[in-house]
C-alpha cells in the first residue's frame, strides 16, 4: 500500500518543482502569518491531510471503498494555487518599492519554468467545430442518422469516443471501452475492423451478428471481397471514410 | 448563416447567460446578508447562488434517477425550485435594500491606483485568453465518451443512467454514477437553451466554470489580503499563472479545470473545494473575531458539500473530510467545541449519499 501511495504522489508531483514552491510557501506562511484562521486552513489542515494521504491504514480503507486510481484526489484538498499566490503576494508586500517589480517578474518566471504550460499538452488541439468533435464524426453521423429511430453502426476505433457525444441515437456494438487496454475488452469485431486488410468474409458476418445498419471503414484500408455479396452497398464517402449500408437490416420507423 | 438562425443562436446564448449568471446571481441574494461583511458583492452572490442551485439540483435529481423518472420531471421540478428561490431572493433584496453596503473603496496615490488598474487589465486579458482558448481548443479525453455521452443521451432520450453511454444499449440503472449526476445538469442546460449537450459540455459550461473558479479566488483573495487589497489583482494574476502552468502532471486540479472542465470531478476540484475553503475561512474568521455565525453560513456550507456529491461520488467523502479536519482544528484552536455540531450536520447529507453509494453502488 505504501508503495502505491508514494508512486501516486510521485506521479502527481510531476517534476516536483511546483510542490517544492508550495512547501516553501507553507514554511514562509508558518513563520510570517499570524492570523490563526489563516494558519488553520493554509498550514495545519494541509499538513494533516498529507498525514492522512500517506497513512497506509487510511489509504487501505479508501482503496477498498473507492477506486484506488482516484486516491490522488485527496491532494486536490491542498490549496496549492491559492497558497503559493498568497505567499508570493505577501512577500511582495514586504519588499521595498524599488524591488517589487523585479520580484514579481522573477516569481512569475519561476512558476512558469517550474510548471508546464497547459495548452502545450499534446492532447490539446484546435477544435474543428463548435461541438469539439472531429468534422468527420459530424459528417458521418449527419449522413447516417434517421430521425425518429436509433441506428446501429460500427466505426473505426479512432472515432468511437466521439460518436455518441455528438449523436446519441447512433448505437454501436462497441465503444470507448475497446480503446483502454487495461480493461481487456478486446473482441473479434474490433479485431477485424482494425486490420490493415479487411476481409469481408470475416467482417460481414460479425457485423451482421451485431445488427449493424452501417459499417464505416477508413478509405486507406484494403478490402478483400465483394460488398454486394453480403447485401452491402456503398452509402457514401466523407473525410477519408467510406460508409457501407447493410440492406439485411431495415431502417423503417415503427 | 441566415438572419433567423443568427437570432436563434443569440437567444440560445442569452438563455445560457441567464441560467449561468443572472439567475444564480439573483438567487445568491438569499445569502447577501448575515454571511459576512466582505461577502456582500455581486461576485459572492453569483457563486453562492450557483452553489445553492446545484445543491437543489442534487436533492431533486438523485431520487428521480433512483426511481427511474424521466428527465422531463427533473427539468420541471428544478425550474419550479429555481423560480421559488429567485422570488425569495428578490423579496429578501427588496426588504434589505437599505442594509446593503457600498463596495469598499480602495484609496491610494495616483501612481498606485494606475499600477493597480494596469494589473486589473492584465488579469482580465489573461482571463479572456482562457475563455477564447476554451472555445478554440479541444482536449481529447476518453472520459468524455462516458460523461458527455450521458448528457447527450439524457437530452435526447429523456432517460437518466438507463442506457450504456459507450454503446447506447439499454441497461439496468447505473446507480453508482447516478448518485453524482453532474452530466444531467449539463443536459438540463442543453434542454433549456436548445443547444446540443455536446456543445454545452465542451464550450458553454467550461467558460462558466473557469469564470467561477477565478471568482472564488477573488473572494479568497479579499479575505486573505484584508489589509492589502491593493495586491488583489496581483494575487489573481499569480493564480492565473499557476493555473496556466499547472499541467505538471496528468492529475493536477489545474489540468482538470482547464482541460476537462465539463466533467464533474473538475468542478469538484476547482470550484467546490475552493468554495468550501472560502466558507470555512469566513467561518473561522468570525470565530476569531468573536462574531456570531449565522444559520445562512451553515446552509451555504451544507450546499457546497452537497454540490460535492453532485460532482463526484468521491466528493461526498472528501468534502466531509475537509470540513471535519477544519472543524476539529477550529474547535481546538478557539476552544469552541460547539461548532462541531452544526459542522457535522452540514456533512450529514454527504454521509447519506456515501451510505447510498456503499449500499447501491
Amino acid at each position: 500500500m505504501w508503495n502505491n501511495v508514494t508512486i501516486l504522489f510521485d506521479e502527481y508531483m510531476g517534476t516536483g518543482l511546483i510542490i517544492i514552491l508550495y512547501l516553501m510557501s507553507l514554511i514562509y506562511l508558518w513563520v510570517k502569518e499570524k492570523r490563526n484562521y489563516v494558519r488553520i486552513l493554509f498550514i495545519y489542515v494541509p499538513v494533516i491531510l498529507l498525514f492522512f494521504f500517506f497513512n497506509p491504514f487510511f489509504a487501505g480503507v479508501l482503496y477498498k471503498l473507492a477506486e484506488g486510481e482516484i486516491y490522488y484526489r485527496i491532494l486536490w484538498l491542498l490549496p496549492v494555487t491559492v497558497t503559493i499566490a498568497f505567499a508570493v503576494v505577501t512577500l511582495y508586500g514586504r519588499l521595498p518599492d524599488k524591488n517589487r517589480t523585479v520580484f514579481a517578474l522573477a516569481a512569475a518566471a519561476g512558476i512558469a519554468l517550474s510548471g508546464s504550460y497547459i495548452y502545450r499538452n499534446p492532447y490539446f488541439q484546435k477544435a474543428e467545430n463548435f461541438y469539439h468533435v472531429p468534422d468527420s464524426v459530424v459528417h458521418i453521423c449527419d449522413a447516417i442518422v434517421v430521425p425518429g429511430r436509433e441506428v446501429q453502426a460500427v466505426f473505426p476505433l479512432e472515432l468511437v469516443q466521439y460518436i455518441r457525444q455528438y449523436e446519441p441515437t447512433i448505437c454501436m456494438p462497441y465503444g470507448r471501452e475497446m480503446t483502454v487496454d487495461r480493461w481487456n475488452n478486446w473482441g473479434e469485431l474490433p479485431g477485424e475492423m482494425e486490420k490493415e486488410i479487411i476481409n469481408l468474409s470475416r467482417l460481414a458476418p460479425l457485423a451482421k451478428e451485431e445488427g449493424c445498419h452501417y459499417i464505416i471503414l477508413s478509405e486507406e484500408k484494403t478490402i478483400v471481397g465483394n460488398p454486394s455479396e453480403y447485401n452491402w452497398e456503398e452509402f457514401g464517402r466523407t473525410d477519408g471514410y467510406v460508409i457501407y449500408r447493410d440492406f439485411d437490416f431495415s431502417l423503417d420507423i415503427g | 448563416m441566415r438572419k433567423d438562425a443568427w437570432i436563434l443562436t443569440a437567444l440560445r446564448i442569452l438563455t445560457a447567460v441567464l441560467l449561468l449568471l443572472v439567475i444564480p446571481a439573483l438567487v445568491g441574494g438569499l445569502f447577501r446578508q448575515n454571511v459576512d461583511k466582505d461577502m456582500r458583492g455581486p461576485v459572492f452572490q453569483w457563486i453562492s447562488g450557483q452553489i445553492f442551485l446545484w445543491a437543489c439540483f442534487q436533492i431533486i435529481c438523485v431520487p428521480m434517477i433512483l426511481l427511474e423518472y424521466d428527465f422531463g420531471y427533473v427539468v420541471k421540478a428544478f425550474n419550479g425550485v429555481t423560480v421559488l428561490a429567485a422570488l425569495a431572493a428578490a423579496v429578501s433584496l427588496v426588504r434589505n435594500r437599505k442594509a446593503v453596503t457600498a463596495v469598499t473603496e480602495i484609496r491610494g496615490s495616483d501612481r498606485k491606483r494606475s499600477a493597480r488598474n494596469i494589473l486589473w487589465i492584465l488579469f482580465w486579458m489573461i482571463l479572456l485568453f482562457q475563455f477564447v482558448q476554451a472555445v478554440r481548443m479541444t482536449y481529447r479525453d476518453g472520459d468524455d465518451a462516458f460523461y458527455v455521452a450521458i448528457s447527450s443521451i439524457t437530452q435526447e432520450a429523456q432517460t437518466m443512467y438507463r442506457k450504456l453511454p459507450y454503446t447506447g444499449y439499454a441497461t439496468i440503472l447505473d446507480t453508482r454514477h447516478g448518485l453524482a449526476p453532474f452530466p444531467v445538469w449539463i443536459a438540463y442546460l442543453a434542454d433549456m437553451t436548445g443547444i446540443r449537450a455536446v456543445s454545452v459540455a465542451h464550450v458553454i459550461a467550461p467558460i462558466a466554470l473557469i469564470a467561477m473558479t477565478y471568482a472564488i479566488f477573488f473572494l479568497l483573495g479579499r479575505v486573505l489580503l484584508q489589509q492589502k487589497r491593493d495586491s488583489l489583482p496581483l494575487f489573481l494574476i499569480f493564480t492565473e499563472i499557476l493555473v496556466l502552468f499547472g499541467d505538471y502532471s496528468f492529475y493536477t486540479v489545474e489540468n482538470f479545470m482547464i482541460a476537462r472542465s465539463r466533467q464533474g470531478k473538475a468542478a469538484l476540484g476547482s470550484i467546490v473545494f475552493p468554495m468550501i475553503v472560502l466558507l470555512l475561512l469566513i467561518l473561522l474568521r468570525r470565530l476569531h473575531e468573536g462574531e456570531k455565525i449565522s444559520l445562512k453560513s451553515y446552509i451555504l456550507l451544507a450546499a457546497a458539500c452537497m454540490t460535492g456529491c453532485l460532482c463526484s461520488t468521491m466528493g461526498a467523502m472528501l468534502c466531509c473530510m475537509l470540513v471535519g479536519i477544519v472543524g476539529a482544528c477550529g474547535a481546538v484552536v478557539y476552544r469552541r467545541w460547539k461548532i462541531l455540531i452544526p459542522m457535522a450536520l452540514c456533512c450529514l447529507p454527504n454521509v447519506c449519499y456515501a451510505v447510498l453509494y456503499l449500499v447501491l453502488g
